[in-house]
């Protein structure tokens, strides 16, 4: 099969999934109490008015109808107007989600950085003083929530040590890099870094961990397998050993759990975003929660759904680029 | 005599494990000349591959050589280190065990290179084999760009992770230049891969196993090497299979002259390839000698055993003679001070109570046999009782009557 091929299949795959997404969605909204228009007008409103609104918002018509309409609108891109704002959702959304890929890719980075260097450091010193502080470093990394994390970093380097600000996000990275190429100013781009670290730490901490017992335990597979005796016998370089062959069929595994985490980071930024005043996904999720804003919520977690979905289309290819029997299945 | 390529003295390897140290290769000696096939035939676990691995440092962890000396004559290598490491050099030979490790692994390749049991495994799955062979022709490439330096020819010291990490993004800094990819296209070529160029190209899992034999056998010539050490090459392989790998291995032997170590079970295997023959039973060698006084005269009951447990064709005799008993464990703490093999020995003496030192045998300076029976002849009157060691032993060992060996010709 082509690699071509093989990203269509999965895309169509993708497509499937996402409906799925849409139609749960739609239906938790079908089942839960409340009326949305008590959101949208005063409690005053007369009955004449409410009515009005329903029919303005096709909430008079049957569900399957208001299914098949919802359907339709995402299908042009027209996710609905939120509740609370009167605002169309979609701009609402992507408005957001620099901010929060922002925050998933500087976790995941410090993540990479600093856990597949430990894992290799850690399994081919294995039972030494550097294997047993990454070892026992990543179990404290796993266990800590990243609520807690976060709060701690707050309370100790922001507070205690001012080296860090507590939260917000004043520069998006974007608008810092354009700033940094077109006027050589690299201010911005310092600010941002600033404060990206403390949330992306908070963050990427489990992530981290997860990696490093990841990398160490498939590193210590991967080095009892007779190509490496093999390879030794050839007398290539250790470094070639340990990160060409090695390494790279440790990463295999290793892939595919990154990219699933990337989507879970996405989805699980919300906390860290509130902890941090992080102008992401999550904290307009959280306030769609909060007002009931059903259309903006459906707006946030369909677009989740789709990145959750494209990332691991992603993930699969550079699988089959890795591991060239996957490609050729 | 001076044309021994390789010498190893009185080889011991031990394995540190948490339930005592086991002696996988103790006190063995064999001399390989220059240009020979020589065979180290033994059951599974009578120590042939660690002995093997113990000649190119691959010994892994528990595993370390405890004892004795690895001589490797080589009048380049020898100048070489002779200024460096003055006491490593005896009469034109170096013993591999004196020089630091850098420099014994600054061998792997050039001097001794090796072929594995099972191709399939043994290849990295993710990497071209052609990408796989001119890594070790560039390893030899890159020693010889610099052959006065011995740091050179050391693993990793010219090739360092900041180079590694460049070359996932400047294609220059790559390991692998287009010349030894081209080389290894040439070795594949000279093994017999028909169409070559296309299957450098092609991936260890899209590769037959008879094939996948012939590409490692391209990759171990990679560096022109002195001693090829052949562990077990065709076991995991068909028998039709194994034929043509065989040839093939003669074939190359003869054109380039290189010396052979080949080790195996397969006593069908020795008689095809080799010129002398060393037999090896728990750690140690039992007989050794020329194919012919080996095969056609063996001294040690050992050997005879082995010999007669190869299944007969023409079906003289009804039944195979297997040898009775098992391997004896290898732990330090269980062995005794006795002749190995005297357990399972038809022809047990009291004298085999004492562990024999080796004898020649039959009055020939090559054939030797660690067996009082070189010396003296079989007597009844001296002979232990039957019965005598199961009583000795451990209750369970005498349950296991007539395990075979896997000495048979498969």
């Amino acid at each position: 099969m082509t690699f071509g091929k093989f990203l269509v299949r999965r895309l169509l795959q993708g497509v499937f999934v996402i409906w799925g997404v849409i139609t749960v969605m739609f239906a938790l909204r079908a089942v839960s109490p409340g009326d949305p228009v008590n959101l949208i007008l005063d409690q005053a409103a007369g009955e004449e008015l409410r009515q009005q609104v329903r029919e303005d918002l096709g909430l008079d018509q049957p569900m399957y109808i208001q299914y098949l309409d919802y359907l339709q609108g995402i299908v042009v891109g027209d996710f609905g107007f939120s509740y609370q704002s009167s605002r169309p959702v979609l701009p609402m959304v992507l408005e957001r989600v620099p901010a929060t890929l922002e925050l998933a890719f500087a976790a995941t980075i410090v993540a990479l950085i600093i856990s597949i260097p430990l894992g290799v450091v850690s399994a081919t010193r294995r039972n030494e003083p550097a294997d047993y502080g990454a070892t026992i470093g990543s179990l404290v990394g796993i266990s800590t929530p990243n609520f807690w994390l976060g709060l701690m970093l707050i309370l100790i380097l922001s507070v205690q040590l001012g080296l860090f600000p507590t939260g917000r996000r004043p520069v998006a990275f974007h608008d810092s890099i354009w700033i940094a190429l077109t006027t050589f100013h690299l201010g911005p781009l310092i600010t941002w870094f600033h404060h990206i670290i403390l949330p992306a730490v908070a963050l990427g901490t489990y992530f981290t961990a997860l990696i490093t017992r990841l990398t160490r335990s498939g590193m210590i597979d991967e080095l009892g397998k007779p190509y490496v005796t093999a390879t030794e016998a050839k007398g290539l370089p250790g470094v070639l050993i340990r990160y060409k062959h090695v390494l790279r069929n440790t990463m295999i595994p290793i892939i595919t759990v990154l990219g699933l985490q990337l989507g879970t980071l996405i989805g699980g930024a919300v906390i860290t975003e509130i902890v941090f005043s992080w102008p992401g996904l999550g904290d307009r999720f959280i306030a769609a929660v909060n007002n009931r804003d059903w259309p903006l919520l459906q707006g946030v977690v369909v677009f989740i759904a789709i990145s959750f979905v494209l990332i691991n289309i992603c993930v699969d290819a550079l699988y089959a680029k890795l591991n060239p029997k996957v490609a050729a299945q | 005599m001076h044309d021994e390529i390789l010498t190893i003295d009185n080889l011991s390897t031990k394995f540190f494990t948490e339930n005592g140290t086991v002696r996988a290769v103790n006190d063995l000696s064999l001399r390989v000349g220059r240009g020979d096939v020589f065979g180290i035939v033994g059951e599974s676990g009578s120590g042939k591959s660690v002995t093997a691995r113990s000649v190119m440092d691959l010994v892994d962890s528990p595993g370390r050589i405890t004892d004795g000396s690895i001589w490797y004559r080589n009048e380049e290598f020898t100048d070489r280190v002779r200024e460096d490491h003055p006491n490593a050099v005896e009469d034109g030979a170096v013993d591999l065990l004196e020089l630091p490790e850098s420099t014994r692994h600054g061998l792997r390749g050039s001097a001794f290179s090796m072929i594995f049991q099972d191709p399939a495994s043994s290849f990295n799955a993710s990497l071209t084999v052609g990408e796989q062979i001119a890594e070790a022709v560039e390893v030899q490439r890159r020693a010889h760009a610099n052959p006065r330096s011995t740091r050179a020819r050391t693993s990793g010291s010219n090739y360092s992770l900041k180079n590694y990490a460049l070359s996932t993004v400047f294609p220059s800094k790559r390991f692998v230049t287009r010349a030894s990819r081209d080389r290894a296209i040439e070795l594949l070529e000279m093994v017999g891969i028909p169409d070559p160029v296309q299957r450098a190209d092609e991936y260890p899992h899209e590769y037959s196993g008879g094939m996948l034999q012939r590409a490692m056998i391209a990759q171990a010539l990679a560096g022109e090497p002195d001693v090829l050490i052949a562990d077990e090459p065709t076991t995991a392989l068909d028998v039709t299979i194994q034929a043509q790998v065989l040839d093939l291995l003669a074939e190359l032997q003869e054109e380039t002259g290189m010396t052979i170590l080949l080790i195996t079970h397969n006593l069908g295997v020795v008689a095809r390839m080799c010129d002398r023959v060393g037999v090896m039973y728990a750690g140690e060698i039992v007989e050794r000698g020329t194919l012919e006084d080996v095969f056609d005269d063996p001294v040690h009951p050992y050997t005879q055993g082995l010999l007669g447990s190869i299944p007969d064709l023409e079906g003289r005799e009804g039944r195979l003679h297997p040898i009775a008993g098992n391997v004896p464990s290898l732990f330090e703490h269980e062995m005794e001070h006795r002749c190995h093999f005297a357990d399972r020995c038809p022809k047990a003496m009291e004298e085999c109570l004492e562990h024999p030192p080796e004898f020649d045998a039959r009055g020939s300076p090559h054939h030797a046999a660690r067996c009082y029976l070189a010396e003296t002849t079989y007597s009844e009157a001296k002979a232990l009782p039957e019965g005598y060691f199961s009583e000795a032993d451990d209750p369970a060992m005498e349950q296991t009557e007539t395990a075979a060996t896997d000495g048979g010709g498969e």
